[in-house]
């Protein structure tokens, strides 16, 4: 007999379905079900007291994938404790994995799922490092995921842009390249901007040519935000805007945001691109500029890249800024690498620091964003992981948000002049439960096209968090009292109960596959690798996930005929 | 089945070359009938045909063996479990294998708390080291054949161990290319550190004590639109990291007004794969273990042979899938030996189990040497062999199960 459990007398708080009362929820084969008038329960779960969510998904996190590998290769200081290492851990469900920057692939599925999160997105995988991608994220336990594949640095992409092709074969191109490495969406990183740094420039605005094909990022932008909206992608292009970290940078954020034209574009860690130039020190909070904006463009979705005190690393595909920013590397280490004709890497540690000006104002400005932006289903609750901080930092994060004296005290520890003179004082907002709900679970499922997961409705996957009802909002989303994926008890008081392989998100958009005959020569006369490896397929997707659901996102039926 | 799943059936997709970690993947191999060797087309890469002479087409006979006698592997299994079981600090050396038998060794070596090296671990700890300690800036094998107009071979010729590596560099077709060998002048690293001053100003290009030669190849390499220094890691000397990091300051200098990279040569034979794998399931690369303190990285003292030499394990497991050699050390210690069939038994060795070979009797994947690139390996032909990955899971298995029966 099929058991049905009944999770009984909680708070749910189910902002897809605008559901915020008490009442029970019944689980049955993996799915959030209805019972009959003459069914009932097999189990029980007595929730009197706790708030229950959809399990969190976190859209924009570097979880997997070559240049992970390579931080956590950088940095064996962040995989001990000083000289000693760390314990192994207690639980026999567990296999040893430790780091918190950038944990094993193990540690980051564990800890995630402890904090009550079901899923999580690689931002930044790139096609011929893509089995490698899926590999990490197939050893990432429990947690289903997916990634964003990159385009816009390629050098193919870019010739197509300059010698004018037809955006059809282009559109071609992103769709194979979606194809061929299973990804969920694309990303484009400092869009022309990595591979320009290749040919020795040093900076690229929204509107300056690269050096070498003379297309500018405008183009890019816009060429590629076309082609996933006429392949029927779900995911609005992933925007790593150009100059990320200068200051004066929401001149380019506010490009990038006219060159989408309406097309629906993601902004991602916008915290790192929304800096002014006002001030002593040339260096301001852009945010309330960019919050206006972003109000006024519906067609715009963020996620904040929150920085976080303390020591991290930062991960990015965009080698032209992060060898920019390599000299202020702690420790002083740092690893670059162009690659393969299609991106680029960059590995940086970093330590924010509460009494540095520039680290104020970016945690300043990270939180103004969040509190300024009016509508929650188009911002997203991010550290960029491990960029502005790890992970685990987000029930920190949301108590930032959601207590507006406890923020009020972090900001009185700052550098004098941030706490002083910050926009963010005169905030009083205080995001409710409701709002923040939407921005770890329901508005990541809708932005990625997600209909059966990020919310609580009949047919749902039943993804789960449960979370004790409790005034510290640190305390009560760092431990849920349980945790379900696809049904199962996966957690229970922060202690894994069960680790299964979770699933793998992707979408298979149409595209006229004559342009693989062009690919095919460009690879011969340009690449390293034959193109009959490059595509992934179902059987060696499985193989690579570990054995994990493959899970295919549909896409839009309106798709190429606009 | 898709397209691309019917390409990983055997003989229907361009072959992956498994034997040098360029994997280079546009040749053929000509299959004949089984018992004849199998024979390289469109190249004439000595490495890959030394490679393939050890492989007929056929399915293996091979058996297992326990103290040279053969047997089915669950008795192979349950002695390679016993042994395993009761050591105090298993040794997992060799480490010849791909990304699914490097998955599957994760979780022995979290069961029995083994200590694991390559067997090309020193050169691998090299570059590790230097990465630790200081990052570095690399590029990969498609930017240098479209991109690089000077190619520097920082540790000699390249060509012996890498016989394809100037084809795949573009060498002979493009006409903007300069390929040239660092002169020596002193030891390796006298002349690195030179050349390095010398690329940053720090020391005067006619200054007595430098060599023309060497002040011409720092002149050209500050005008090279993109210069990359290729080493292979395996021909450093001792403390070879230091020579790593004085080339990823050559590089470092350069990139402040031009474009340069380095490409390290090395990590073949599964040890880069393993590598990869084991950093990103634990956090921390080889040379670790799950000790009794917790997860512990020794670079230095985790060292396969010298462990060996200091009686610090008491049971190797050795494993080798892509031919014959490596072999594993010579030692005292009880051997289990994960192997391709020819090896047979040494003498000494407990337990042997013959396993397939990736990318020739069955499917899997590596790392190409820029580390960016993973390759899938298709089966030429099915070996009738177990994987590696499939033997060691059922060894953790064997291992659990007598341990749990100790415990009762």
């Amino acid at each position: 007999m099929t058991t049905t459990l009944c999770l009984r007398g909680g708070r749910v708080i189910d902002p897809a379905n605008g559901c915020d009362e008490v009442r029970d929820l019944y689980v049955r084969g993996g799915r959030m079900v209805e019972l009959a008038p003459n069914e009932r329960a097999t189990e029980e779960i007595d929730l009197n007291g706790c708030i229950v969510m959809a399990g969190g998904i976190d859209m924009h996190t570097h979880i997997g994938g070559g240049k992970v590998n390579l931080a956590r290769m950088l940095l064996p200081e962040d995989h001990r404790a000083n000289a000693n290492p760390l314990a192994l851990p207690d639980n026999v469900l567990e296999l040893a994995s430790c780091g918190t920057c950038t944990p094993g692939t193990l540690a980051t599925g564990y800890r995630y799922v402890e904090m009550g999160y079901t899923a999580a997105f690689e931002p930044a995988m790139m096609a011929c490092n893509a089995r490698h991608t899926h590999m990490e994220m197939g050893d990432t336990p429990i947690l289903d995921h997916g990634a964003y594949v990159m385009l816009g640095n390629d050098e193919l992409f870019l010739r197509m842009l300059a010698e004018r092709w037809d955006f059809e074969r282009i559109r071609d191109y992103a769709g194979w390249t979606i194809n061929a490495s299973k990804a969920m969406g694309v990303k484009v990183v400092n869009p022309g901007g990595i591979s320009a740094f290749k040919f020795n420039q040093r900076k690229l605005d929204v509107d300056e040519n690269h050096v070498h094909w003379q297309v500018t990022p405008r183009q890019v932008v816009h060429t590629l935000a076309r082609a996933l909206r006429e392949l029927g992608v779900p995911h609005p292009l992933h925007i790593h805007g150009s100059n990320l970290g200068v200051a004066g940078n929401i001149q380019s954020t506010l490009d990038t945001i006219a060159a989408l034209d309406g097309l629906p574009g993601h902004l991602t860690h916008i915290q790192f691109h929304a800096y002014g130039t006002e001030g002593p020190k040339k260096f301001s909070s852009a945010a309330l500029q960019l919050a206006e904006v972003v109000n006024a463009n519906k067609n715009v979705s963020i996620d904040v890249g929150q920085i976080m005190f303390g020591q991290t690393v930062t991960a990015s595909g965009d080698t032209m800024r992060q060898h920019a920013q390599s000299g202020l590397a702690d420790p002083r280490k740092w690893i670059g690498a162009d690659i393969e004709c299609e991106a680029g890497c960059g590995v940086v540690p970093f330590r924010y620091r509460e009494q540095s000006y520039v680290n104020a104002l970016q945690w300043v400005i990270g939180l103004e964003i969040f509190l300024l932006v009016d509508d929650p289903w188009r911002v997203v609750l991010t550290t960029d992981h491990p960029n502005g901080g790890p992970f685990t930092s987000y029930p920190h994060l949301i108590r930032l948000l959601m207590d507006r004296s406890f923020r009020e005290e972090q900001l009185a520890k700052l550098h004098p002049e941030v706490a002083a003179q910050a926009a963010l004082r005169s905030i009083t907002r205080e995001l409710s439960l409701y709002e923040i709900a939407i921005m770890t679970r329901a508005g990541p499922a809708r932005l990625l096209g997600l209909p059966d997961r990020g919310h609580l409705g009949t047919g749902a996957a039943a993804d789960i968090a449960v979370y004790r009802e409790n005034p510290d909002r640190e305390a009560m989303f760092a431990t849920p009292e349980y945790v379900f994926k696809d049904g199962l008890m996966v957690s229970r008081a922060g202690r894994v109960t069960a680790a299964p392989v979770g699933g793998t998100h992707f979408v298979a958009p149409d595209y006229d596959r004559g342009i693989e005959q062009r690919l095919r020569r460009h690879l011969a006369a340009e690449g390293s690798v034959n193109f009959d490896h490059i595509a992934i397929g179902h059987d060696e997707l499985c193989q690579c996930c570990n054995g994990g659901r493959l899970l295919p996102a549909a896409c839009f039926q309106e798709a190429s005929s606009s | 089945m898709n397209e691309s799943d019917i390409a990983a059936e055997p003989g229907n997709a361009p072959w992956t070359c498994p034997f040098c970690p360029l994997l280079c993947d546009t040749f053929g191999v000509d299959t004949g009938p089984p018992g004849t060797p199998l024979k390289l087309v469109g190249s004439d890469c000595p490495r890959a045909r030394a490679g393939l002479a050890h492989f007929d087409a056929a399915t293996s006979t091979a058996q297992p063996q326990v103290d040279g006698r053969d047997c089915d592997l669950d008795t192979a299994l349950a002695a390679a479990a016993s042994l395993l079981a009761s050591s105090r600090q298993p040794l997992f050396g060799g480490l010849g294998t791909d990304v699914a038998g490097a998955r599957a060794l994760y979780a022995l070596a979290c069961e029995t708390g083994a200590i694991c090296d390559a067997a090309q671990g020193k050169a691998l700890m090299h570059g590790l080291r230097a990465l630790q300690d200081r990052g570095g800036f690399s590029t990969t094998l498609a930017e240098v054949r479209t991109r690089a107009d000077l190619i520097v071979c920082m540790t000699e010729d390249p060509t012996a161990h890498y016989p394809e590596f100037f084809r795949r560099c573009g060498a002979g077709v493009r006409e903007d290319l300069r390929i040239e060998t660092l002169p020596l002048n002193g030891d390796l690293f006298d002349t690195v550190s030179l050349l390095a001053a010398l690329v940053a100003g720090r020391v005067r290009a006619d200054h007595e004590r430098v060599p023309a030669e060497l002040a011409a190849l720092a002149a050209r390499l500050k005008a090279a639109r993109y210069a990359v220094l290729v080493y292979e890691s395996a021909r450093l000397p001792l403390q070879g990291a230091l020579v790593i990091e004085a080339i990823q300051r050559v590089v470092e200098t350069l990139n402040r007004s031009t474009r340069a990279a380095s490409l390290p040569l090395g990590g073949g034979d599964g040890a880069s794969t393993v590598n990869q794998v084991f950093a990103w399931l634990s956090g921390l690369p080889l040379r670790s273990r799950a000790g009794p303190l917790g997860l512990e990285h020794e670079p230095l003292c985790f060292d396969a042979e010298r462990l060996l030499t200091d009686g610090a394990a008491d049971t190797l497991l050795w494993v080798s899938s892509y031919g014959p050699e490596p072999t594993p050390p010579a030692t005292e210690v009880p051997r289990i030996v994960l192997g391709h069939p020819s090896m047979g038994l040494p003498r000494g060795d407990r337990v042997f189990i013959p396993v397939s070979t990736p990318g020739i009797g069955s499917s899997g994947h590596l790392f190409r040497t820029d580390g960016s690139v993973m390759l899938p390996l298709r089966p030429l032909y099915d070996d009738g062999l177990p994987s590696a990955a499939d033997v060691v899971r059922r060894l953790t298995d064997a291992v659990k199960a007598q341990k749990k029966g100790r415990v009762q």
